[in-house]
């Protein structure tokens, strides 16, 4: 049927086990020659090809997977970090909230504080004035019923063309002034 | 025991050969079924152990060493060039190899499965260059020896590597489940049985242990015969097809057969070593999962 069934059957009844080898060409020298051969390209390619390489890919392998692993813990570390940032961030708002509302209300008190001061300022200063004002009204009103007097005494010396003495003048002014006063 | 193995090599011969293609069933090859030494007759015989395939696995080996130190020259976190292209190579074999085995085993194993399937991959590619099977030295009684033959269509060759595995099979399978793990695998009941029914399954678990026991012996000649037969078949019918035309236009029935033969080269190392990778794991499977 095929090549290599009649060469086997051939062989099978040319010479049994030693003729199927005989006409296989399976020799001793040839076979121990590539089983020799075999193994040392193994162990050369083991030694020299897929050692190093597969070493290395382990080595990258556990390098990505340390990566990962750190990838991770760094995620983690990063979660954390922005869990607390927030809560510093809610906390120094919740102090600025509170200086605000305490700076307002400090604000609140100076400028009452200041108002009442400033009012009390201007009531002071208003009171002064009255008084000044009083003082100076008085003093021009002295001077007035002084310079009353005196013209009345004139015009009462003119008039009458006498000369009065110092008691007729004082008398004379005074009735004049108390004349202004009424 | 004779008897057995001849008829273990009678069946791979039918398996294998029920995968050939026709055209090697053509009568007068010119391609021998074996190896020859080329240098039979050099300084009186001193080099009559090394074969025309033997030349081609050399020729392999020294291409992928060569490859080899390239890539791994200057090995470096981030890669270039030909690390990038080996670590690609070695990292999708990895894990293809990964996904049968575990990744115990795959990292304790990669190097047989790795190894083997680059040689037998770049053995079978360089057996298609023109001049392999072709180039022959002649001597004064007018016969010939081809120089050079394809790796995998040397029969020893294969039987070498299939044996190297069923050595290093047995040395994995011993520990990573011990002995007793071993033969209870192999001849053990599976299942929960009491009474009768216990030594009813005793009985037919020990015979199913002793066709288990058949099948394991026959893996690596199966193995052997498989690649030998697909990679010496694939050369019959390149070297059948270009007889069939002119010498001018020999090359031309063959070319489209020459793709087959690139897919085949990469099938053939796919199988052989995807088979081994299975059979380990399958007699590994419970000492892995204790791993995990």
């Amino acid at each position: 049927m095929t090549f290599i069934l009649a060469a086997a059957a051939d062989a099978e009844t040319a010479g049994g086990l030693s003729g199927i080898f005989t006409k296989f060409g399976v020799t001793w020298p040839f076979f121990i020659a590539q089983l020799i051969n075999f193994v040392l390209v193994l162990f050369v390619l083991k030694k020299f090809a897929i050692g190093p390489i597969q070493g290395l890919l382990d080595k990258r392998r556990q390098r990505i997977e340390d990566g990962e692993a750190k990838l991770v813990e760094i995620e983690e570390k990063l979660a954390q970090s922005e869990k607390e940032k927030a809560a510093l961030l809610e906390a120094a708002n919740a102090d600025a909230k509170r200086l605000i509302t305490e700076a307002k209300d400090s604000a609140a008190t100076l400028t009452e504080q200041k108002t009442q001061e400033a009012v009390a300022q201007a009531q002071n200063i208003i009171t002064k004035a009255e008084e000044a004002a009083r003082a100076e009204r008085a003093t021009m009103a002295a001077e007035l019923k002084q310079e009353f007097g005196r013209l009345v005494v004139a015009t009462t010396s003119q008039v009458t063309g006498k000369t009065l003495d110092e008691n007729d003048q004082r008398r004379i002014s005074d009735e004049a002034v108390a004349t202004m006063q009424n | 025991m004779a008897s057995i193995f001849r008829f273990l090599l009678i069946v791979s011969a039918v398996l294998t050969a029920s995968v050939l293609p026709a055209a090697a069933a053509g009568a007068g090859h010119k391609l021998p079924l074996y190896p020859e030494s080329p240098f039979e007759d050099v300084l009186g015989g001193i080099f009559s152990w090394v074969s025309n395939s033997m030349i081609m696995v050399w020729i392999a080996a020294g291409i992928i060493i060569l490859f080899c130190r390239a890539a791994t020259k200057e090995l470096k976190m981030v890669p270039a060039g030909f690390q990038n292209f080996a670590e690609w190579l070695i990292e999708s074999l990895y894990s293809f190899f990964g996904n049968i085995l575990g990744d115990h085993l795959v990292k304790r194993t990669f190097w047989f499965f790795g190894g083997t399937f680059l040689l037998i991959l770049i053995v079978n590619y360089l057996g298609l260059f023109p001049g392999v099977g072709t180039f022959w030295m002649g001597d004064e009684h007018g016969n010939h020896k081809y120089l050079l033959r394809g790796g995998n269509a040397d029969i020893n060759m294969t039987a070498a590597m299939s044996l190297t595995f069923f050595g290093l099979w047995l040395y994995w399978s011993f520990t990573e489940i011990g002995t007793k793990g071993f033969f209870a695998h192999i001849f053990a009941p599976k299942g929960d049985f009491g009474g009768v029914m216990r030594i009813g399954m005793v009985v037919i678990f020990f015979i199913v242990g002793l066709l288990e026991v058949l099948s394991i012996f026959i893996r690596p000649l199966a193995l052997s015969f498989r690649l030998f037969g697909n990679i010496y078949g694939g050369e019959q019918t390149l070297e059948k097809l270009m007889a069939l035309t002119p010498k001018s236009l020999a090359f031309l029935p063959a070319l489209p057969f020459y793709f087959v033969e690139l897919l085949v080269g990469l099938v053939q190392a796919v199988v052989f070593t995807l088979l081994c990778a299975v059979f380990l794991r399958l007699m590994c499977d419970h000492g892995d999962e204790e791993h995990h």
